[in-house]
């Protein structure tokens, strides 16, 4: 599928798909988006590339990185890093979680805190939440994509 | 004054905080490690000693919705086990350290044995029906680990695995009984409760609610089996003989105090609650088979550790059969015999480890003479096993002859077939006498004329049966201070009522005490034929039928045999049979829930708007185009259409945060498909028609079922909006503080859900992994 149109387009909506990737995690609170959605929505941006580029292309093209042509996928940094990256989303998550006990709520408990006065924004308003989000969020990009990636491969 | 919680539950943690740090110790200090161990059990030893004679219930909540807490009873029975358990404890540590010198695996053996002591005191003093359960079956599971310890022995394994199935099992049976109390507990006590001390405190309401709702029996014989299996009864008692493949110190330990004894120590626990008739015919009729069994295999048994294993089933039947009398005298007699076994078994047990270990054989007609080489431990074995022979005034004498008492007054007082039961306690007796008597001419007599030099047992190993051989010494000498220490607590707990217990050596003639110059009397003589005798019951037993270890593997294989069979038919490596079974199946568990709880169908009209009725046109030609697409190209663009039509049909109805995620989904599905497309055969072969009808019928079934969940479920778009929906909607705001409710639910309202999802994603990323891992590796099967 490694077709020049294939390769242009990617290379044009990626980007774009990525930045609309995290504002849709970002704005989830209030609008329509949220982890899960922006979590979906960055693993298409990756695959797109692998569509188009092939499953080196990550590391040799973006990085700058060698990869010796026999090692397996597993040793591929990338598949390290998506491991790593459900890993973290999963701890974030769960650490999001015990936080609130700490704050003698229950287990997952969220709040939320209204500042204002802030420049060009007038006021921004912070939810606990957001972080279990961005837990959900790398879960979803890590586990997709190890699958996708490790799938692919084969 | 109440018993503190902090002491019982620091009594109960400690071991368990030793477990996890013993890797971390043996890194550090190595063989060492038994010291260790010894200390944390003498810390817990000391911990529970603070509490003697403390009496009443301590708990904080765990789960409270579910009123489940972490409850801890402290009463005599309870202490009495946990200082058993955690002092026999302190010597088994010790032993350890020199017997296990050199072995492999001393990290994993150190951390077992202390995961399995806290364990055994959890269930000592656990009053919550669920934590009960809990260090139960984590007794059963640290066991299993033990008794494999030798993890290469293809016996040890088997071994370990008989263990594992037979209390395990039981196990599940305790589930089972303890539910039924709890449910019971809802009328008797007014509230269904797990709290098995607010149970022990209205034992006749509990019985009365048991019997009104005729689960009384079903309860009894659930816990029976349980207690039975934990405690080697007949039939379930061959998994113990057969534990004997496990280092010394661990038999000493699981066989003396602990494991075997947990079955007994419930029963102990559970009788002032079921004392009934039914409770006396099981108990004492089961107590007693085991007894006799267990002592006519002692007395065939031609190996020293087989013969201990044996008689501890015997010894365990003595006790069930005890606490199955309905008198006083059987709570006496159970109680007290539960300290002496104890004291004299893990002692005895100890002796044979340390024959086998300086003489290098087990087998006891090889062995003679010892006394030469090691008279010390032969001082030993002679106190603990005339003690076990119940040989006046030795300790065993005291408690057996409660047994004769109880199984007398019962038999008095129920008559006819009743006097069955004091006369197999006094052949089981008889046979006691002779294995005893077996035991010890290990050490008298002359040493065998081809046996090998016999080394001098070091300190060490003598040092922790000396202990025990002391304890006896002093409860035979003076059995008053072990009644007043802590046997009376133990009755006052396990027996109805406050009766006073009196031990001592009998000053005139009583039926028990004919009944216990019998039993030696016979014994002596028996011993005299004593070859003859073990080949009767050698061939009287030698039948596959009469062997419980016979059934056992013919079910056993008989089970892997129906797996093997029925694998295949189930698992048929078709990805298309499993879809369609799973389906199939939540389908039509979703009608059954329907079937159950919907009394009228909703009109089946509903205005759909001309744009829905469009996109809901197309997704139908789409679904169709699937079925006869000709490549796969095709299809997964009609699959696709089909799925951004539904898409747009949630745009429609107004979900933005679902069609966004199915938009995505859809997309990301559509890019994986591209990818492996190039992949895929482009042909798979005919598809059998009946495989073709069978797809199609299930197709159109979940098809009719999601359509009538739609129905039933489905609202007008001019309907109100239920309760729940008015509260997410009210409440996003002011308590998520987000205005897309929908996010607020998964992230606040409902964020424990979203984190088993993610969960659930994270094993999928793992599952595939490992897959391709092993398919690398070639572990394809």
């Amino acid at each position: 599928m490694t077709t020049t149109i294939m390769k242009t387009t990617a290379r044009i909506v990626v980007p774009i798909v990525l930045v609309l990737a995290i504002s849709l995690l970002l704005q989830g609170h209030n609008l329509p988006g949220g982890g899960f959605i922006g979590g979906v929505l960055t693993t298409a941006a990756f695959a797109l590339i692998y569509v188009a580029h092939g499953l080196d292309y990550l590391e040799v093209g973006v990085l700058g990185q060698d990869v010796d042509p026999g090692t397996g996928v597993f040793d591929h940094r990338t598949v390290t890093a998506y491991e790593r990256a459900f890993v973290v989303g999963l701890a974030v998550a769960v650490g999001s979680g015990f936080v609130a006990l700490a704050f003698g709520e229950q287990f997952l408990s969220q709040t939320y805190a209204i500042v204002h006065d802030v420049p060009v924004y007038h006021e921004i308003e912070l939810a606990t939440a957001l972080v279990f989000d961005v837990g959900v969020y790398l879960v979803v990009v890590g586990g997709l994509l190890t699958i996708l990636t490790v799938v692919g491969a084969e | 004054m109440a018993p503190a919680l902090s002491v019982i539950t620091v009594a109960i943690a400690l071991p368990f905080v030793a477990a996890a740090a013993t890797p971390l110790l043996h890194r550090l200090i190595g063989e060492r490690t038994g010291y260790a161990g010894a200390a944390v059990a003498l810390a817990s030893f000391s911990l529970l000693l603070t509490q003697v004679g403390e009496r009443g219930a301590v708990s904080f909540p765990w789960v409270p919705s579910l009123d489940v807490a972490a409850r801890f009873y402290v009463d005599g029975w309870a202490l009495l086990f946990g200082l058993l358990a955690s002092g026999i404890g302190v010597l088994i540590f010790a032993y350890s350290r020199e017997y296990m010198h050199g072995d492999e695996h001393l990290a994993r053996y150190y951390a077992t044995l202390l995961a399995f002591m806290g364990s055994i005191l959890g269930v000592a003093f656990a009053a919550d029906l669920i934590l009960v359960f809990l260090f139960w079956e984590l007794t059963s599971v640290a066991s299993f680990v033990l008794i494999g310890h030798h993890t290469d022995a293809e016996a040890s394994r088997y071994s370990a695995r008989m263990a594992m199935v037979v209390t395990v099992g039981g196990g599940l049976c305790l589930l089972a009984g303890l539910l039924v109390l709890a449910v019971a507990a809802e009328p008797a006590l007014g509230a269904r409760t797990f709290d098995l001390s607010a149970m022990l405190a209205n034992p006749d309401a509990m019985e009365a609610a048991l019997r009104e709702r005729g689960l009384f029996v079903p309860a009894l014989a659930l816990l029976g089996v349980a207690a039975g299996a934990k405690s080697a009864q007949v039939p379930l008692h061959f998994w113990l003989p057969n534990a004997m493949v496990a280092p010394t110190p661990v038999s000493a330990f699981l066989h003396s105090a602990t494991m075997v004894k947990v079955g007994v120590y419930f029963v102990g626990r559970l009788r002032p609650l079921l004392l009934s008739p039914e409770w006396t015919y099981l108990f004492a009729t089961v107590g007693l088979l085991t007894m006799t069994v267990g002592a006519a295999l002692a007395v065939a048994a031609t190996d020293s550790k087989q013969l201990l294993a044996y008689s501890t089933a015997s010894h365990l039947g003595l006790m069930v059969a005890a606490f199955g009398f309905e008198n006083a005298y059987g709570a006496e007699a159970g109680s007290f015999h539960l300290l002496n076994h104890a004291a004299f078994k893990a002692a005895l047990f100890l002796v044979a480890g340390i024959v086998a270990h300086e003489a290098g054989t087990r087998h006891i007609d090889s062995l003679g003479g010892l006394w030469r080489d090691l008279p010390v431990t032969a001082a030993i074995a002679g106190v603990t096993a005339l003690s076990m022979a119940g040989i006046p005034p030795f300790s065993g004498f005291y408690s057996k002859e409660l047994l004769f008492e109880s199984a007398y007054e019962w038999a008095h007082h129920a008559g006819g077939l009743a006097w069955l039961y004091p006369a197999a306690a006094v052949l089981a007796s008889v046979f006691t006498v002779v294995y005893s008597l077996r035991f010890l001419s290990m050490f008298v007599g002359d040493r065998a004329a081809d046996a090998d030099p016999v080394h001098r047992a070091p300190s060490l190993l003598v040092a922790p049966p000396a202990a025990l051989a002391v304890v006896t010494a002093v409860v035979s000498v003076a059995p008053g201070v072990a009644v007043d220490g802590i046997v009376q607590a133990a009755v006052d707990a396990t027996a109805v009522g406050e009766p006073e217990m009196h031990v001592g050596l009998p000053d005139h003639v009583t039926p028990p005490v004919v009944m216990s110059a019998i039993s030696i009397a016979g014994g002596v003589a028996a011993y005299g034929v004593g070859g003859r005798l073990r080949a009767g019951v050698g061939a009287a037993t030698d039948r596959d039928a009469l062997r419980a270890n016979w059934w056992y593997d013919r079910l056993l294989v008989g089970a892997e045999a129906a797996s093997a069979r029925a694998g295949p038919a189930v698992h048929d490596g078709s990805l298309r049979t499993y879809v369609a079974g799973s389906i199939t199946a939540a389908a039509a568990l979703a009608l059954v829930g329907y079937a159950a709880s919907v009394t009228a169908l909703p009109p089946a009209t509903r205005s759909v708007p001309a744009a829905m009725a469009l996109v809901l046109a197309v997704a139908g030609v789409a679904a169709v185009a699937v079925m006869i697409a000709p490549s796969h190209v095709a299809e997964v663009l009609t699959v696709s259409i089909l799925g951004f039509m539904v898409a747009i049909f949630y745009i429609l109805a107004s979900a933005p945060d679902l069609a966004l995620t199915q938009l995505v989904v859809e997309t990301l599905v559509l890019l994986i498909f591209l990818l492996v497309i190039e992949q895929l055969p482009a042909f798979y072969g005919d598809t059998p028609r009946r495989v073709l009808a069978r797809d199609a019928a299930v197709s159109l079934f979940v098809g009719a079922t999601v359509f009538l969940t739609v129905l039933l479920a489905g609202r007008e778009a001019t309907a109100e909006p239920t309760a729940v929906a008015r509260y997410y909607a009210t409440e996003a705001v002011p308590q998520g503080g987000g205005t897309n409710v929908v996010n607020v639910i998964l992230v606040d309202f409902r964020g424990f859900d979203t984190l088993g999802e993610i969960v659930v994603i994270s094993v999928a990323a793992i599952s595939v992994i490992v897959l391709i891992t092993m398919r690398n590796r070639g572990e394809t099967q």
